[in-house]
């Protein structure tokens, strides 16, 4: 049976005149203020081998990418992320490098299975940055700064919220208690849906101790301003999630003391992904999406899959999302307003005179449109 | 504080879902109960509720068009639905069961055939087990198959187990118990946080009055 040929695949759609140029908008003014920051575009391969993003997103990611042989047999995948190149690259042909190293990029991932019901695309644009070689907690403050900069500049000032958590503090109860991957993860799941009710049943048949089942139910519901640590400070005794909860107070006090605290929101409760994330994880929400536009983190062990471990700090935004949102949210944007996109009408019998007159209006930089 | 939209589960679950939100302090009036609108605002004006299928509750609110939703246990265990479900609201108790005839073997090596409107909660309980069997998707009226001989069991939702026994059904395994669930957007849980959190608190509250203990076991 033959397909129609007006079909396009599931997942994929066109982008057309004013969400065309909106969105190559939005890419210029994210790309700009990573320059801003010193940040160097980079561009990775469309298609890679798979093993990359195997390593570099981990196994239970990598496997939602579409996947081909190459002409020897190895698995080739096309881009899933962006984030396993730079990492790869910063190992390698960047090795010699000066440190920190600040890299960014804007480019089109595919996958084959979308995320969740809401996020539907299988091709989306993803823009991001990396800040590799640094641990400390004004690099991670650094991003964030960027990532605030950004929505700011985008005329999401007043529509945006950052969730800030430390995967540390989950990990320092977690780690406690000796799980299997699979029993860890569907711990996770729970935490991160905020499912109190089952997540004290599966702690319960786990043998978890009194405290560590009262710490881990309530994290689930900790959320808020500088309070949010002193609640958790008082719940969670263990030395591992302790330090971790030091590192969110002086990142915090950070956030304070440059006057974002409004933007800003501690979420203990975030936990989406445990395994790729050692530090800081954040997620970006704004007014218009119902899912998160952004996220990111600290992962220090996403280089070590290449050859040499380094610490590093960085995040990406759906830029396919932040266009959907920008063009449906009555906002006073940075973009170029439509209003301003006017036509000169050239026409002439005369093909010679036409183009003279064409060309003459288009040195004088008018939008001009030729009557045929 | 902002104007949260709630997406209520129609059918079974919707009396005793309203009766829960009104004790809550979120009220609609008869005359809007009365009515057939799909789409009424509760007394204080500061809550909207929507009423549509329960199988689209976690629809609803994945996409955001519902801040929050009230719907059982056993449609977000179908759904996979990546929503927030902080609250068990200890109303609308079923179960999950497998059921078939009482003289039915149900191990070895033959492939079952199981008829059910829950094919991914079904596929995931026998995947489990190792089981191979062929799943049925039918939309209503369950229990009629395998008397009719168009599947070996079933998986179905059970309140008091008579539409089984009147079909000659026993139940064979429990695959979860259910009860309503309070379901949150993950973007209107940060970006409305403080209605989002009044919400739950006042709820919670009437849930602890009502003594509601929580039996439900894990699948």
């Amino acid at each position: 049976m033959s397909e129609p040929l007006s079909k396009i695949p599931n997942g994929t759609r066109y982008y057309f005149a004013r969400e065309a140029r909106t969105r190559r908008s939005v890419e210029q003014i994210v790309m700009s203020v990573f320059d801003g920051w010193s940040y160097e575009e980079i561009t990775t391969p469309t298609v890679d081998y798979y093993s990359l993003f195997e390593h570099g997103m981990g196994r239970s990611q990598a496997h939602r990418a579409f996947r081909f042989t190459d002409t020897d047999g190895r698995l080739l995948a096309l881009r899933p992320d962006v984030t396993s190149g730079v990492a790869r690259a910063a190992v390698t042909i960047f090795a010699d490098r000066d440190r920190p190293l600040r890299l960014c990029y804007a480019a089109p991932v595919f996958r084959q299975q979308p995320q969740s019901h809401v996020e539907w695309r299988r091709e989306s644009t993803q823009t991001g940055c990396e800040l590799i070689g640094s641990n400390t907690s004004v690099a991670d403050m650094e991003v964030l700064a960027v990532a605030s900069e950004i929505l700011q500049n985008l005329g999401l000032g007043h529509n945006y919220q950052i969730t800030v958590n430390d995967v540390g503090i989950f990990k320092g109860i977690a780690t406690h208690q000796s799980l299997d991957e699979v029993s860890r993860d569907e711990m996770r799941q729970l935490v991160d849906s905020r499912n109190a009710a089952d997540l004290e049943r599966f702690l319960a048949q786990h043998g978890f101790a009194p405290e560590d089942r009262c710490a881990l139910t309530q994290l689930t519901r900790l959320s808020g301003k500088r309070e949010t640590l002193e609640r958790a400070r008082r719940l969670i005794p263990n030395a591992g999630s302790r330090e971790a909860l030091d590192r969110l107070d002086s990142l915090w006090s950070m956030i304070e003391s440059l006057d974002l605290a409004d933007r800003f929101e501690i979420d203990l409760g975030d936990v989406a992904r445990l395994d790729y994330y050692t530090g800081l994880t954040f997620n970006i929400y704004v007014n218009g999406a119902a899912a998160r536009i952004g996220n990111g983190g600290r992962y220090d062990g996403l280089t070590a899959a290449f050859g040499k471990a380094e610490p590093a700090v960085g995040f990406v935004l759906d830029l396919d999302a932040l266009t959907t949102v920008l063009l449906g949210l009555d906002v006073d944007t940075r973009l170029p307003k439509e209003s301003e996109r006017q036509m000169a009408l050239v026409t002439n019998s005369d093909p010679t005179l036409l183009f003279c007159e064409a060309r003459k209006k288009r040195a004088e930089g008018e939008r001009v449109l030729i009557k045929l | 504080m902002q104007k949260l939209t709630i997406a209520v589960a129609k059918g079974r679950l919707q009396t005793e879902a309203l009766d829960l939100l009104a004790r809550a302090g979120l009220s609609v009036s008869s005359e809007m109960l009365a009515s057939r609108r799909l789409a009424v605002e509760d007394e204080s004006g500061r809550f909207r509720f929507i009423f549509v299928k329960p199988g689209d509750v976690p629809v609803y609110v994945e996409h955001g068009i519902a801040d929050c939703g009230v719907v059982g246990r056993d449609v977000l265990l179908e759904s996979e639905a990546d929503v927030l479900q902080p609250l068990t609201l200890g109303i609308g108790r079923c179960r999950m069961v497998v059921a078939a005839p009482s003289d039915m073997p149900l191990s070895g090596y033959r492939v079952l055939r199981v008829a059910t409107k829950y094919p991914r909660v079904t596929a995931r309980h026998f995947g489990l087990r190792g089981l191979s069997v062929e799943i049925i998707p039918l939309s209503g009226s369950v229990e009629v198959a395998p008397l009719l001989g168009l599947a070996d069991c079933i998986v179905d939702l059970v309140e008091t187990g008579r539409t089984l026994r009147d079909n000659g059904l026993v139940i064979v395994e429990v695959i979860a118990e259910s009860t309503a669930r309070l379901v949150i957007n993950r973007a209107s849980y940060q970006l409305k946080a403080e209605a989002v959190a009044h919400l739950i608190d006042s709820l919670s509250e009437i849930v602890a009055q009502g003594d509601v203990i929580s039996s439900e076991t894990t699948p």
